[in-house]
C-alpha cells in the first residue's frame, strides 16, 4: 500500500460558538419563535464552514437564561450533531447567573478541553430587556476570564426595551451591539452574526492589525445595511422604526 | 439589492450583459454565481462588501494585463458598479479540481507522488510567472489552489487580490501562510510570497504545517497574539536541528512523522534551510522559484516504481543499496539514462521527465516477449533520434518504443541528449 493512502486529516483546532439566549417572559411569542427558527437554519451553514475548513472545526453550545440559566447540552457539539430543541420563554432575566455559568464553562475543565487546542470562542448574546438579577458580579467574573477576554463577542438587542448599556458592557464596546426591530431582521441578523463570527473565528487570523473582533463587527455592519429594521448600536435612531412584534 | 438572483443581469464594462443562472458558493468576501455570457457558462464573483475604488481599478488593470499563465483562473471581465456593488467574470473551475484544503483534511488524496511533484512544479511556475509580471500575492492560503488529484495539475484562483508589488490590496492573508514580517504588519511582496511558497510546498509534501509542533499543540487557546508569535516573531521549524522545542507530536502530526523519513535528503535539507532563523529574518535570502523547480526536478529524478511491489519509491542513489520505502526490497539501479549530470533510473512503469515542461516524456515498460528486457516508450509529442553503438540511426516516433540497451545515444531534442547504461 502506498504511503499516500495512509494520510490523515491535519490536526484542527476547535472554535466553539456560544449562543446566550434570553428566554424571559417578554420574549414569549414570535420573538422566541424567530430565534428558534433562525438557529435551526443557521446550523447547516456552520456545519459547511466547519467541514471545509482545515484550520478548525466548529462546535456549538447554547445557554438559555430566564429564572436561572441552563445549557441545552452538557458539552459543545458539532453543528451537524447539534439537534436544536426549541426554547420556550417565561420568567425573569437572570443575565448575571448566565454570565457566571458561562464563566465556569470557559475553562479547560469546562467546555474548552479540545485535544488539539482551540481558537478563542465566539459568543453571541441575545436579549430584549434588562437583567433582573445582580449581573455586575457575573460580568466582572467574565471580564477576568482569559477565554472571554480573547473571545469574539457580539450582542443582539431585540427591540427598544433591551438594555444597550448592559449589552455594551458584555461585549466591551457599543460597536458590537446590534439592534433589531422586527422578526425578519432578528432572523437575518442571527444568521449574519453566527456565520460571520464562525467564518472569522475559526480561521487562522489575518496578518495585520485588525483583530477578529474588529473584522466581525465591520462585516456585520456592512451586511446589516441591507436589512430593514436592523442597526448598529452606534447610530441609534429608532424613531423611524415602529416596533412591530405581533 | 446586494445579492443576485437567477435571471438577474449584470452590465459589463466592455458592454453586454451576463445573466445569473444560480449560486455556486459563498465565502467571506462574496458570492460566486454561475452566469451565462453570450451562450458561454462562466463564473461571476460578486462582492458583498466591496472594497474601495483602488481595488476596482486594480481589477480593471489586471484584466487588461491578462493571466500570467494558464495556471491562473484570472478575472476576465469586470461589471459596472450597481449602487457601489460589483464583481468580475472568470472561467469556471472544472469539476475534477479540488481545493487544497480538501487534501489537508484527507478528503482528497494524491493518486501518486508523481502527481504530487507535478503539483509542486506547477505551483512554483505560477508564482514565478506572477512575479515576472510584477505582481505579488496578498491573500495567499489553502483556498487559493485547486488541484487535480490524479494528474497534479493546479489552478490558482482568487486572483482578485493580486497587486503590483509594493502595494496593499487591503485583503490580508492568513497568519499561518504569511511570512513573519507580514504577520508583524509588513506589506507582502515577492520575498514574502517566497516564504508562503515554502509553506505551501511543505504542506503539499508532508500534509502538516512546518511550524506546528509540540510548542503549538501545548497552547490551549490560539489567540491572535499567540498566532503572531508562533507564525511570526517566535516561529520555530518543527525539524529545526538546532532547536528541538517544536518537534512534531506522535498521534497529532502523523503525516509528517510518516513522510519526513522517506523524502530525499536534498528536499529535507532545503526545507531546514528555508525555515532556518536566518531566512525567516532575512527575506531577500529566500530561495527563488526557479531554484525550487530545479530541486523538485531532482527529487522527481529519484522517484521510481519498485519492481517488487509496484509502488512508487524515492531512491537514494548515493547509498550502497537502494531499498524500496514500501516493501524494503532492494531496487536495482543498474539500468539508467545519463543526461548530463542526471541519472534517470529505469524500472518498469517509471515515468521519465526529460525537459522541464512538467509533462512526462517517456514511460519505461517491460518487453512483453521477455519481461527481463525493458523498453522505453516515447510519450512526448516529439520524434526522438537514437544512435546505436554500431552507429545506426533510428527514429522513435511519438508512441513508439525503443529497447534499453547499453551504449544507445538518444537525442530527445536539439538540447537534451542522453545515453543508456544497462
Amino acid at each position: 500500500m502506498s504511503l499516500l493512502d495512509e494520510v490523515v486529516s491535519v490536526p484542527r483546532r476547535t472554535m466553539t460558538l456560544f449562543f446566550m439566549i434570553d428566554t424571559s417572559g417578554s420574549m414569549m411569542g414570535n420573538k422566541i419563535g424567530a430565534v428558534n427558527d433562525a438557529v435551526v437554519n443557521v446550523l447547516p451553514m456552520l456545519d459547511e464552514i466547519s467541514e471545509t475548513n482545515p484550520d478548525a472545526e466548529i462546535k456549538v453550545a447554547a445557554l438559555e437564561f430566564s429564572n436561572g440559566a441552563s445549557w441545552l447540552y452538557s458539552e459543545p457539539k458539532l453543528a451537524s450533531e447539534f439537534v436544536w430543541q426549541d426554547v420556550t420563554a417565561g420568567g425573569l432575566t437572570s443575565l448575571g447567573e448566565a454570565c457566571s455559568e458561562l464563566n465556569t464553562k470557559l475553562s479547560r475543565s469546562g467546555f474548552m478541553q479540545a485535544a488539539s487546542g482551540s481558537f478563542a470562542p465566539a459568543i453571541i448574546l441575545l436579549s430584549d430587556g434588562g437583567p433582573t438579577d445582580d449581573y455586575k458580579t457575573g460580568i466582572s467574573k467574565l471580564k477576568n476570564n482569559n477565554w472571554f477576554k480573547a473571545a469574539i463577542k457580539v450582542a443582539i438587542a431585540i427591540g427598544d426595551d433591551a438594555d444597550l448599556k448592559v449589552l455594551e458592557e458584555f461585549t466591551g464596546s457599543n460597536e458590537a451591539v446590534f439592534t433589531v426591530h422586527n422578526i425578519d431582521a432578528l432572523k437575518q441578523i442571527i444568521r449574519v452574526v453566527a456565520v460571520t463570527s464562525s467564518q472569522i473565528g475559526s480561521k487562522s487570523s489575518s496578518a495585520g492589525d485588525a483583530t477578529k473582533q474588529d473584522q466581525v463587527v465591520e462585516e456585520v455592519k456592512a451586511q446589516i445595511e441591507n436589512i430593514d429594521g436592523a442597526e448598529a448600536a452606534t447610530q441609534v435612531d429608532s424613531s423611524s422604526y415602529s416596533d412591530d412584534w405581533d | 439589492m446586494i445579492e443576485l438572483k437567477p435571471g438577474s443581469k449584470v452590465d459589463l464594462t466592455i458592454g453586454g450583459q451576463a445573466t445569473v443562472i444560480k449560486e455556486l458558493g459563498r465565502g467571506g468576501q462574496g458570492i460566486v454565481y454561475l452566469v451565462d455570457l453570450c451562450g458561454q457558462k462562466m463564473a461571476l464573483k460578486w462582492y458583498l462588501n466591496p472594497l474601495g475604488d483602488k481595488f476596482y481599478k486594480n481589477l480593471e488593470k489586471n484584466i487588461q494585463s491578462g493571466a500570467p499563465s494558464d495556471a491562473f483562473i484570472w478575472p476576465e471581465y469586470l461589471t459596472l458598479k450597481t449602487k457601489g456593488y460589483y464583481g468580475y467574470i472568470m472561467k469556471l473551475r472544472p469539476a475534477n479540481y479540488f481545493e487544497f484544503g480538501n487534501f489537508l483534511l484527507a478528503k482528497k488524496n494524491f493518486k501518486s507522488f508523481d502527481a504530487m511533484l507535478a503539483a509542486a512544479m506547477k505551483i512554483c511556475d505560477g508564482f514565478m510567472m506572477l512575479h515576472r509580471f510584477g505582481f505579488s500575492y496578498q491573500d495567499l492560503n489553502d483556498g487559493n489552489f485547486f488541484i487535480d488529484p490524479s494528474t497534479g495539475d493546479v489552478l490558482i484562483c482568487d486572483n482578485d487580490n493580486v497587486m503590483p508589488q509594493g502595494e496593499k490590496s487591503g485583503i490580508m492573508g492568513k497568519a499561518r501562510y504569511m511570512a513573519p514580517e507580514v504577520v508583524a504588519g509588513g506589506i507582502p511582496d515577492k520575498y514574502s510570497d517566497r516564504f508562503s511558497l515554502s509553506v505551501i510546498l511543505f504542506m503539499l509534501f508532508f500534509a502538516n504545517h512546518p511550524f506546528e509542533g509540540a510548542k503549538v499543540v501545548a497552547c490551549p487557546c490560539m489567540t491572535e497574539s499567540y498566532e503572531k508569535k508562533f507564525y511570526g516573531s517566535e516561529a520555530v521549524f518543527i525539524y529545526n536541528p538546532n532547536d528541538k522545542s517544536n518537534l512534531p507530536v506522535r498521534g497529532v502530526h502523523q503525516n509528517v512523522i510518516r513522510r519526513w523519513p522517506v523524502f530525499p535528503a536534498i528536499l529535507k535539507d532545503n526545507f531546514i534551510q528555508q525555515f532556518s532563523q536566518e531566512k525567516l529574518k532575512n527575506p531577500t535570502t529566500r530561495m527563488i522559484e526557479q531554484e525550487w523547480q530545479k530541486l523538485i526536478a531532482k527529487v522527481r529524478d529519484s522517484l521510481v516504481v519498485c519492481p517488487s511491489c509496484g509502488e512508487e519509491t524515492f531512491l537514494d542513489t548515493t547509498s550502497d543499496e537502494c531499498k524500496c520505502m514500501n516493501c524494503g526490497k532492494v531496487v536495482s539501479i543498474d539500468r539508467y539514462i545519463k543526461i548530463g549530470s542526471r541519472s534517470l533510473i529505469l524500472t518498469p512503469n517509471t515515468k521519465l521527465y526529460i525537459d522541464n515542461d512538467n509533462v512526462a516524456d517517456a514511460l519505461v515498460v517491460s518487453n512483453p516477449q521477455d519481461p527481463s528486457m525493458l523498453l522505453i516508450q516515447n510519450i512526448s509529442g516529439q520524434k526522438w533520434t537514437a544512435e546505436t553503438p554500431s552507429g545506426k540511426i533510428k527514429e522513435i516516433e511519438p508512441k513508439g518504443f525503443m529497447p534499453v540497451k547499453t551504449g544507445i545515444k538518444i537525442s530527445f531534442s536539439n538540447i537534451s541528449k542522453g545515453e543508456i547504461i544497462a
